[in-house]
C-alpha cells in the first residue's frame, strides 16, 4: 500500500497553477513525475501523490523544480480561468481510472512521436552531408577528367600533325616504291645505273650516317649512300651451334607446376624420419654401432633378399623399423620378402603401411607407390581375392600407365574374375 | 586512374578497337602512324590486320589471313624502305612478308618444331650496324638465329645438349649490336633460365636463373654496348641487369621489383629515353618505370676484380585498363609517348602517356 502525500499547498493566477508538495525526506528525480494534460503523479515508492486535475493544462511547458525535500510546480492553464479547486471534486474510480491510462497512453504516444521526428531529422542531416560529399567528389572527379580530356585533344592534334608530315612523305615514298618494286630482283649494278638515270628523288634518310630524318619534305639523300651501305654489310654468319645445359632441380618440374606445398610436405617428412629413433634403447645396447643404423639394415637386407635368405631380410627390417618405424622403404621391401615366404597376409599389411607412409603422392615417390600397390595386389590374387587385387593393379596402372608388365598382369586378372582362363 | 600529381606522366587511352580474334603481337609500323595486329582467328588460322590511326579511331586498311596462328613479329631486321614484317607462327614456321604482296613469303623457313614463342631482329630501320638478323626462341627449347640472305639454315643455333631435357624458350632479344662484329642473344627459359649467347665467339658468355619463368626480355638499346637488360618473369618480379660489369663468378648485378601479383607479361623500354621502361601485367595493367643509376656504376670487390653495382628503380605512373592480360605492348618509334597495347579481352588500345619530356 503506497504511502499518500497529502500535505500539499497551491495558489493560483488566471493563467497558471502554482503547486507545492512537501517530500517527507524522500529524494525525487524527474523519472518519478509523470504528468499529461489532466494528471499527474509523483511516485517515490513507498510514497505516492497523484491528482485529476480540475482543469486541462499545457504539460510541454509546465515545469517541476526539485529540492529542499519540495517539488514545486508550475502548471501553466490550457484556458486561463480560475479552478475551483486543486482537483476534480467529484471523479469516481472509473473515471480516474480512465484519466490515468488515457494519460500514460498520451505520454506514451507523445514520447513515440519525438522519437520518430529525432530520427527523421537524423536522417535528413546524414542525407544531405552524404549529398555535400558527393557533389565534392563528382567535382573532383569531373576536374581529373577534363585535365586528362585536355591532354588527349591536344596530343590527338599533335598526332593528326605529325600524320599528314608522314603522308606528304609517304607520298613520294609510294611512287618511288612502285618504282622499285619490280626492280628488286635485278642485279645491284643495274639498279645504280637506272637510278642515276632517274630524277633524283627525295629519300627518307635511311643511311647509317644517322641522319635525323625531318618531317615533311626531306633533303634529297644520295642514293649511292644506300647502295654503298648494301655492299658493305658483311656477308652471313658462319653456321655454328651453341650447345646448352639447363638449371636442374630436385623435382624434375619447373617451380610453377610443381606442387610445391606437397612436394615440400614429402620431403620434411623424409626428413623427419631419418630423424627418428624410436624403441628402447636398452633392449639394443648389444647391438653394434651398424646394427643401430636403419639404412645399413635396410641395405643388409636388400642384400641378403638378393641372395634368397628371405628370413634373414625380414630379421634385419624387422630390427630396422623397431630403430625407426617411418621409412615406408622398409615395409615395401619387407612386403617383397613376405610375398617370397608366401605370408600373404604379413606382405598386405606391410603394403599398405607403406602406402601410408609414401603420403602425400608426388612424382618423387612415385616408383615405391607402383611397388607397393603390385606387391599387395600380388598378395590378394595370391588369396584368390582377385577383385581386391585388380584395385591395386588398377592403381598401379594409374600412376604409370605405361608399364607393360602391370598391363598384361591385370588383364590377366580381369579374365580370371570373368572365369574365361585357368588361374595364371 | 593511377595518381593525378601535376608532373608525373599520365596513361591517357587514346583509342579501343574490339577485335574478333585472339590477339597475341602488335607492332608500330616504322615511320607511320599504322600499327599492325598478329593473331588467331577463332577458327585456327593466323591474322594479320593494318589499322591507321584517324583522330580517334582506328582504320582497318588490310587483313591478310595465313593457314597458322602467328604468335610474334617484328620489324627489326628490314630496311626502312622494306619495312617486311618477320613473323613466327604456331607450327615454328619463320616467314617474312612484303604487306604490300603478300600471297607469298619473301623469305620462309621451317625453323623450330614446335611453336615460336619470341622473334627479334637487328640490323634494320637504319639502326646499328652489321648484317640483319632475326632471332626465334621456341617451345622446342632452341634458339635459331637467322639471315634472310641465307635459305634453309639458321646461322646460329643454341640448343640443349644431347640428352638434356629441354626447357620451352618464351623471349628472345638482340643486344649489343654496335658495330659490325658484335652482337648477343639473350634467351628467357620457362624454369628460370637466363642465358646470354655471344654471336661473334659463338659461345655462352652468362647465364642466371631467377626461378620464375621468364615472359619477356629486353635490352634498353639493341644497337649500343650492352647497357641495361630487364627480365620480367612470373608471380609479377622483373629484375634489371647492368650490363656494363660481368664479374667472372657473379656475373652482372641486379636490382629486382615485385610489381603485382600477376605474371609481367612484357617490357618495352621508351624508344627515346632508355631509363623509362612500361611493364604489362597479368592483371591487365600497366607500369611505368624509371631507372636511376647508382653514383658509382661499379667497385671493386675484395680480391680486385670489377663488379658491377645496381641502381634503383622507381615507378611512376600505373594504370588498369583490363581485366584480362595485356600481352602484348610496343612504343611508337616515331612519336615519344605513343604506344600499342593488345590484351586477351580481344582488345587493341592506343594509348598516350603525356610528360614524358619532364622525366
Amino acid at each position: 500500500m503506497p504511502v499518500w502525500l497529502r500535505e500539499h499547498s497551491w495558489r493560483q493566477t488566471l493563467s497558471a497553477v502554482h503547486l507545492s508538495l512537501p517530500l517527507r525526506g524522500a529524494r525525487a528525480t524527474p523519472a518519478n513525475i509523470f504528468c499529461s494534460e489532466q494528471y499527474l503523479k509523483v511516485s517515490i515508492p513507498p510514497f505516492l501523490f497523484e491528482a485529476v486535475l480540475y482543469a486541462p493544462i499545457d504539460d510541454t511547458n509546465s515545469t517541476a523544480k526539485i529540492g529542499n525535500g519540495n517539488i514545486f510546480f508550475t502548471l501553466y492553464k490550457k484556458e486561463p480561468a480560475m479552478w475551483d479547486s486543486l482537483t476534480l471534486a467529484n471523479a469516481d474510480k472509473e473515471k480516474l481510472q480512465y484519466l490515468r491510462e488515457n494519460a500514460v497512453l498520451k505520454a506514451q504516444e507523445k514520447a513515440k512521436e519525438e522519437t520518430e521526428a529525432k530520427k527523421i531529422t537524423k536522417q535528413e542531416h546524414k542525407k544531405y552531408a552524404l549529398e555535400a560529399t558527393m557533389k565534392l567528389e563528382e567535382a573532383e572527379r569531373k576536374r581529373i577528367e577534363d585535365l586528362k580530356e585536355k591532354e588527349r585533344q591536344k596530343v590527338t592534334k599533335e598526332l593528326e600533325l605529325w600524320k599528314n608530315q608522314q603522308k606528304d612523305g609517304d607520298k613520294y615514298k609510294s611512287t618511288q616504291k612502285k618504282g622499285e618494286l619490280h626492280q628488286e630482283i635485278e642485279p645491284l649494278k643495274e639498279r645504280k645505273n637506272e637510278k642515276m638515270n632517274k630524277t633524283m628523288i627525295p629519300n627518307e634518310g635511311t643511311s647509317k650516317t644517322r641522319l635525323k630524318s625531318t618531317k615533311g619534305c626531306h633533303d634529297s639523300c644520295s642514293i649511292f649512300s644506300q647502295n654503298l651501305k648494301e655492299e658493305q654489310l658483311p656477308a652471313p654468319r658462319a653456321a655454328a651451334t651453341i650447345k646448352v645445359n639447363f638449371t636442374p632441380r630436385v623435382f624434375p618440374t619447373a617451380l610453377r607446376e610443381s606442387r610445391v606445398a606437397e612436394e615440400e610436405e614429402w620431403l620434411h617428412k623424409q626428413a623427419e624420419a631419418r630423424r627418428i629413433i624410436n624403441s628402447d634403447l636398452s633392449e639394443l645396447e648389444d647391438l653394434k654401432e651398424e646394427e643401430k643404423n636403419p639404412d645399413w639394415l635396410k641395405d643388409k637386407g636388400n642384400k641378403m633378399f638378393a641372395m634368397g635368405d628371405y628370413l634373414g631380410a625380414v630379421n634385419a627390417y624387422n630390427l630396422a623399423v623397431r630403430l625407426n618405424n617411418k621409412l615406408p622403404l622398409l615395409y615395401l621391401n619387407r612386403a617383397a620378402c613376405h610375398l617370397k615366404l608366401r605370408n600373404l597376409h604379413k606382405a598386405i599389411e606391410d603394403s599398405s603401411k607403406a602406402l601410408e607412409l609414401l603420403t602425400p603422392p608426388v612424382p618423387d615417390n612415385e616408383n615405391a607407390r607402383v611397388k607397393a600397390h603390385v606387391r599387395r595386389g600380388t598378395a590378394f590374387c595370391q588369396l584368390e581375392l582377385y577383385t581386391e587385387g585388380l584395385h591395386d593393379y588398377e592403381a598401379a596402372l594409374k600412376i604409370d600407365p605405361k608399364n607393360k608388365n602391370i598391363e598384361e598382369d591385370a588383364e590377366k586378372i580381369r579374365h580370371l574374375i570373368q572365369g574365361t582362363m585357368q588361374s595364371s | 586512374s593511377g595518381a593525378a600529381g601535376p608532373d608525373r606522366p599520365q596513361v591517357v587511352s587514346h583509342v579501343q578497337q574490339a577485335l574478333s580474334y585472339t590477339v597475341f603481337d602488335c607492332k608500330w609500323v616504322p615511320r607511320s602512324a599504322r600499327l599492325l595486329c598478329l593473331g588467331s582467328a577463332a577458327r585456327g588460322t593466323g591474322l594479320v590486320q593494318l589499322y591507321e590511326l584517324h583522330g580517334a579511331r582506328l582504320e582497318l586498311l588490310r587483313e591478310i589471313e595465313k593457314p597458322k596462328p602467328i604468335k610474334c613479329g617484328t620489324f627489326g631486321a628490314t630496311s626502312l624502305q622494306q619495312r617486311y614484317l618477320a613473323t613466327g607462327d604456331f607450327d615454328g614456321n619463320l616467314n617474312i612478308w612484303n604487306l604490300e604482296a603478300p600471297e607469298i613469303p619473301v623469305y620462309s623457313v621451317k625453323g623450330h618444331k614446335e611453336i615460336i614463342n619470341s622473334i627479334d631482329g637487328v640490323g634494320g630501320l637504319g639502326i646499328g650496324e652489321g648484317a640483319p638478323e632475326i632471332v626465334t626462341g621456341s617451345r622446342d627449347g632452341t634458339v635459331k638465329v637467322w639471315d634472310p640472305r641465307q635459305n634453309d639454315t639458321p646461322v646460329a643455333n643454341m640448343e640443349p645438349v644431347q640428352g638434356e631435357s629441354k626447357r620451352d624458350c618464351w623471349t628472345v632479344a638482340f643486344g649489343n649490336a654496335y658495330n659490325q662484329e658484335e652482337r648477343v642473344v639473350c634467351a628467357g627459359y620457362d624454369n628460370g633460365d637466363i642465358k646470354l649467347f655471344d654471336l661473334k665467339t659463338m659461345s655462352l658468355r652468362w647465364e642466371t636463373n631467377i626461378k620464375n619463368g621468364v615472359c619477356s626480355v629486353e635490352f634498353d638499346r639493341k644497337d649500343i654496348n650492352m647497357n641495361k637488360l630487364v627480365a620480367t618473369s612470373l608471380e609479377g618480379k622483373f629484375h634489371v641487369f647492368d650490363m656494363r660489369t660481368q664479374h667472372p663468378t657473379k656475373g652482372f648485378a641486379s636490382v629486382s621489383e615485385k610489381a603485382q601479383k600477376s605474371t609481367i607479361w612484357q617490357v618495352r623500354h621508351l624508344p627515346q629515353n632508355r631509363d623509362i621502361f612500361m611493364t604489362s601485367g597479368g592483371s591487365g595493367s600497366l607500369h611505368l618505370w624509371k631507372y636511376e643509376y647508382p653514383a658509382q656504376r661499379s667497385k671493386k670487390d675484395s680480391e680486385g676484380s670489377e663488379m658491377g653495382v645496381a641502381g634503383s628503380v622507381s615507378l611512376l605512373q600505373n594504370v588498369t585498363l583490363s581485366t584480362q592480360p595485356i600481352s602484348s605492348l610496343d612504343w611508337s618509334p616515331d612519336k615519344k609517348g605513343l604506344c600499342v597495347c593488345g590484351a586477351f579481352d580481344q582488345t587493341v588500345r592506343v594509348l598516350i602517356v603525356t610528360k614524358l619530356n619532364k622525366i
